[in-house]
C-alpha cells in the first residue's frame, strides 16, 4: 500500500464515561512530518499509545501499511513517550544497545546506529557514563536516540519539543526534517503551533478524541473560505464597517487586520481604504495554523 | 521466537546490571562468609575435639596418667599430661587456658570456667581406677588380674532425634533446606518486586513496552533474577562444601543427592510462583515506598509457609504435613522438607511439582494480566481489583477514592470471622505440632494475612460504615498518603 502508512480508522477508547478517543480517523504518510495537535486532554497521548499497543482500543483499528500492527511490526517503530524515562543507573551506550536489540536488531547493526547518533548529537564522550550523570538536555538527547536506534519506519514523538531551549528546538527540528526526508513517517504532537506550521506538511487536529481537521497544511489553509488582509497605512483610518464583505479583526494606529471572503475583489478593497488613507503595505493571506486550530477546536 | 529472544535480552540485562551492583556483590560475599563461618565455627570454638591438656600437681599416683589415657581413649579423646610442682604455677596455667583441667592431690579438679563434663567424667573415672589399683595392690591383687577387672567397656552413644527412624542429621538437613528455600525465595522475589517498581517509577517501562509485550518483559525479568539467585545459591553451597571438606571435623548433614536435586528444582518452582505474584503486585505501586505495602500479603504468606514447613520437620508423616507438601502455595518449601526427613514416597515430589507447575501457569496468566494493565498506570497504588478490571473500565478515574486506611478492624463482621478462623487455626496447629508458640505464630500470621489481603483487594465498606469509621478515628494517628 502506497500513500497512507499509518492509518487510524474509527479508533475509540473509553475510560468510564470519558471518551479518550472517539471514532478517531486519520492517516500519516511516509516521508512527511505530521503534526498532531489538540488541546490538553484531547486524546493525543492515548492515540499514540494505541499505535504501540499500550492502550487497547474498544473499537476501530490502527493499521500500518494496510495491516494490523503486531508486536513484530512494532519493533520497526520508534517511540518517545511524553513521560520521559530510561534506566537512571545504566550506562548510556549499553542502555541504547539494549533498547535497540529489544527491537530485534542485530547487535552490530544497533552498535553502528548508536555510535552514529551519539556522534551526531555530541554525546560520544558521555557514552560510558551513567544516564543520571548527564544534564537534563543530554538526557533528552539520549531519549531521542532511544527512539531512533532501530532506524524506525515510523517515528512517534509525544511532545518532543517540550522543555527544550531555543537552540535544542532548532536542532530537533532539523533532525526531524532530515529523518522524514529519508522516508520515515513521522508523527509528533506539540502545542507550539508556529513551529508545527514551519515544519509540517500535514497536520491532524483532534478534540475530545475526535479528529476535527486533518490533511495537507497548505490545502487546509487554502480550503478555508476566508482570508486575512493586513494593511499598514498612514492618514485617517477609513470607516471599516462601510467596506462590504470585510470584517475588522484588530486595528491599532496605522495597522488593521481584516477578515474577508476568499472571493473578495482586492482592487475594490484597496480603493475603499485609499479614500481616506495611503496604503504602505498590504498582505493577503490564508489563515495561520493557530487560527485554523482555534476555529476547529472552538467549533 | 522473537518473544523468546526479547525475554532473553531482558534476562541478560538483569544479570549484567545486578551482578555489577556493589550492594549485590557485597551480599554475595557476606552470604559466603556467613556460611563458611557457620560451617567452621563449631570446629573453631569446640576445642574439645582436639587433644585435652591435663595438669597434675600435688601427690599423684604413678598409675594416674595411664588410667587417664585409657579412659580418654574409650570415649575417643586424646590427652596430654603436664606435671606441675608448684600449685600457683599450675593454677596460672589453668587461668591462661594452657591446660583444660588441673588435678590437685587426686581429689580436686580446677577449671578455668564451667567444667567440661566429658573431660570431668574421664578424669574422675581415671582417679577412681588409680585409687582402686592402689588399694588392690595393698590387698595383694596382681596388676594383671586388676587390669582384666577394670578393662574399660566401650560405650557408644546414639542420637535418635525426635522422630522414630530419622537421625538428627536428617533434621538438621531439613532445617537448613527449609531455611535456605525460604530465604532465597523471599530475597529474589523481593528483587523482582523492586525491579518492577523501579522500571515503573523511572517511566522507562513505557519505552520498553513499545518494543516488547508486557508478558515477555515480566518473564525475562523473572528468569534473569532467578538465574542470578540460582547462581548465588550454587556459589554459596559450593563455598559451604569446600569449607566443610577443608575443615575436617565437621559432620556434613546426611543429605542425599536426590533430595538436594529436588530442593534445587523446588527452589526454581517456588521462586517462579512467588516472583510472578511479586511482579504483578509490584506493578500496582508507582513509587518504591509503596511497593512493600503492595506486596505485604505475599510476604506474610511466605512467612506462614515457612512456619508450616518448619512444623512439618517435627511430624513429617502426618496427614496435614502431607497435605501442605502437595498444595502449591506451601509445596515448594514443605515438600523438600519432608523429603529431607525421608518421609515422602518417590512419587510425591512429582505430584507436588506438577501441581505447582500448574499453579504457576495459572498465576502467569493472572499476574501477566494484572501487570500488563497496571504497569502503565501512574498515581496512587492501585488495588488488585482495579487492575484486574482496568482493561474494561476506567484507568485514570478509579483510585482516587481509596486513600483512607481501611484495616480489617473497620469491618466488624470480617474482623470477627478472620479472628475466629485465626484462633481455630492457631489452636489446631498448636495441638498438632504440640508447640504453643508455633500455633500462636501461625494464627497471628494468618490474621495479618487476611487483614493485608482485604486491604490489598480493596474491600469497600458501605458509605455509612466508611464515614463512621473515619469519624471514629478522627483523633487517632492514621496512615497519611502523599497525593501527587
Amino acid at each position: 500500500m502506497s500513500g497512507a502508512a499509518l492509518e487510524f480508522a474509527g479508533a475509540t477508547k473509553r475510560y468510564g464515561s470519558v471518551a479518550a478517543l472517539d471514532t478517531c480517523t486519520f492517516t500519516a504518510r511516509p516521508g512527511r512530518l505530521t503534526g498532531f495537535l489538540g488541546p490538553n486532554g484531547a486524546g493525543k497521548t492515548t492515540a499514540m499509545r494505541a499505535v504501540f499497543g499500550l492502550v487497547e482500543l474498544d473499537a476501530g483499528t490502527v493499521a500500518w501499511q494496510g495491516r494490523p500492527i503486531t508486536p513484530a511490526v512494532r519493533t520497526r517503530f520508534g517511540y518517545m513517550p511524553e513521560e520521559r524515562g530510561l534506566y537512571p543507573r545504566m550506562r548510556v551506550r549499553e542502555q541504547l544497545l539494549y533498547l535497540g536489540e529489544l527491537a530485534n536488531r542485530s547487535r552490530s547493526a544497533v552498535a553502528a546506529s548508536v555510535d552514529t547518533w551519539l556522534e551526531r548529537l555530541g554525546l560520544t564522550t558521555r557514552a560510558t557514563d551513567r544516564l543520571d550523570a548527564l544534564s537534563h538536555g543530554n538526557q533528552q538527547r539520549v531519549q531521542l536516540i532511544a527512539a531512533l536506534v532501530n532506524d524506525p519506519e515510523l517515528l512517534v514523538l509525544d511532545e518532543p519539543f517540550s522543555g527544550l531551549d531555543p537552540i535544542a528546538i532548532a536542532n530537533m527540528s532539523e533532525l526531524l526534517v532530515e529523518v522524514a526526508a529519508a522516508g520515515t513517517t513521522v508523527l509528533f504532537s506539540s502545542h507550539q503551533l508556529d513551529l508545527v506550521e514551519d515544519l509540517c506538511e500535514d497536520v491532524v487536529i483532534i478534540d475530545h478524541g475526535h479528529v476535527v481537521l486533518a490533511g495537507d497544511l497548505e490545502g487546509l489553509r487554502a480550503a478555508v473560505p476566508h482570508r486575512f488582509v493586513d494593511v499598514d497605512y498612514h492618514g485617517a483610518p477609513p470607516d471599516w464597517t462601510s467596506i462590504v464583505g470585510a470584517e475588522l479583526v484588530e486595528a491599532d494606529n496605522g495597522h488593521a487586520r481584516l477578515q474577508v471572503a476568499h472571493t473578495v475583489d482586492l482592487a475594490d478593497l484597496t480603493t475603499a481604504i485609499e479614500r481616506t488613507a495611503t496604503v504602505e503595505a498590504f498582505s493577503y493571506q490564508p489563515p495561520t495554523l493557530s487560527e485554523l486550530f482555534r476555529h476547529a477546536v472552538a467549533a | 521466537m522473537n518473544g523468546f529472544r526479547q525475554s532473553w535480552l531482558v534476562a541478560k540485562r538483569e544479570l549484567r546490571e545486578r551482578s555489577r551492583s556493589r550492594a549485590f556483590m557485597a551480599s554475595v560475599v557476606i552470604m559466603i562468609v556467613a556460611v563458611v563461618i557457620a560451617v567452621a565455627l563449631p570446629t573453631l570454638i569446640d576445642t574439645t575435639g582436639g587433644t585435652k591438656d591435663i595438669g597434675l600437681t600435688g601427690s599423684t599416683p604413678a598409675t594416674l596418667p595411664a588410667a587417664i589415657a585409657a579412659q580418654a581413649q574409650a570415649v575417643g579423646t586424646k590427652t596430654r599430661i603436664h606435671d606441675y610442682t608448684d600449685l600457683a604455677e599450675a593454677e596460672q596455667a589453668v587461668r591462661d587456658g594452657k591446660i583444660d583441667v588441673l588435678v590437685i592431690d587426686v581429689n580436686q579438679l580446677e577449671w578455668q570456667g564451667r567444667a567440661d563434663e566429658q573431660l570431668k567424667a574421664v578424669v574422675t573415672a581415671a582417679i577412681q581406677i588409680s585409687a582402686l589399683q592402689q588399694r588392690a595392690n595393698t590387698t595383694g591383687i596382681s596388676d594383671t588380674q586388676l587390669a582384666e577387672l577394670l578393662a574399660p567397656v566401650n560405650v557408644i552413644s546414639v542420637e535418635i532425634g525426635q522422630v522414630a527412624g530419622r537421625s538428627p542429621d536428617d533434621e538438621t538437613a531439613a532445617f537448613i533446606i527449609t531455611l535456605l528455600l525460604f530465604m532465597t525465595v523471599t530475597t529474589y522475589g523481593a528483587m523482582v518486586l523492586s525491579g518492577v517498581v523501579e522500571e515503573k517509577s523511572s517511566r522507562v517501562v513505557e519505552v520498553l513496552l513499545a518494543r516488547i509485550p508486557a508478558r515477555n518483559l515480566l518473564a525475562g525479568k523473572i528468569a534473569g533474577i532467578g538465574l542470578l539467585g540460582l547462581a548465588q545459591v550454587t556459589v554459596t553451597a559450593l563455598a559451604a562444601l569446600i569449607a566443610a571438606t577443608t575443615i575436617s571435623d565437621v559432620d556434613l548433614p546426611a543429605v542425599r543427592g536426590g533430595v538436594l536435586a529436588w530442593a534445587v528444582l523446588f527452589f526454581v518452582l517456588g521462586y517462579a510462583l512467588y516472583a510472578t505474584v511479586f511482579g504483578a503486585l509490584g506493578s500496582l505501586a508507582s513509587r518504591p515506598e509503596d511497593a512493600q505495602s503492595a506486596a505485604g500479603p505475599v510476604s506474610v504468606l511466605l512467612v506462614l509457609v515457612y512456619f508450616v514447613s518448619f512444623a512439618a520437620i517435627g511430624s513429617p508423616d502426618t496427614n496435614w504435613a502431607r497435605a501442605v507438601s502437595w498444595v502449591p502455595i506451601t509445596a515448594p518449601i514443605a515438600m523438600p522438607t519432608r523429603m529431607a526427613m525421608g518421609a515422602a514416597a518417590w512419587w510425591e515430589p512429582i505430584v507436588a511439582a506438577g501441581l505447582t507447575t500448574a499453579a504457576i501457569g495459572a498465576l502467569v496468566v493472572v499476574g501477566g494480566r494484572v501487570y500488563a494493565s497496571a504497569v502503565l498506570h501512574n498515581g496512587p497504588t492501585l488495588k488488585l481489583r482495579d487492575a484486574w478490571h482496568l482493561r474494561a473500565t476506567a484507568a485514570a478515574t478509579t483510585p482516587e477514592r481509596r486513600t483512607v486506611d481501611r484495616s480489617i478492624a473497620h469491618h466488624n463482621k470480617t474482623a470477627v470471622i478472620a479472628l475466629a478462623a485465626a484462633l481455630a487455626v492457631a489452636g489446631f496447629v498448636g495441638v498438632v505440632t504440640g508447640d504453643v508458640i508455633i500455633g500462636v505464630a501461625v494464627g497471628a500470621a494468618l490474621f495479618a494475612l487476611v487483614d493485608r489481603a482485604s486491604k490489598g483487594w480493596g474491600v469497600t465498606p458501605s458509605r455509612e460504615a466508611d464515614r463512621a469509621s473515619r469519624s471514629s478515628r478522627i483523633n487517632e494517628p492514621h496512615e497519611t498518603r502523599r497525593r501527587r
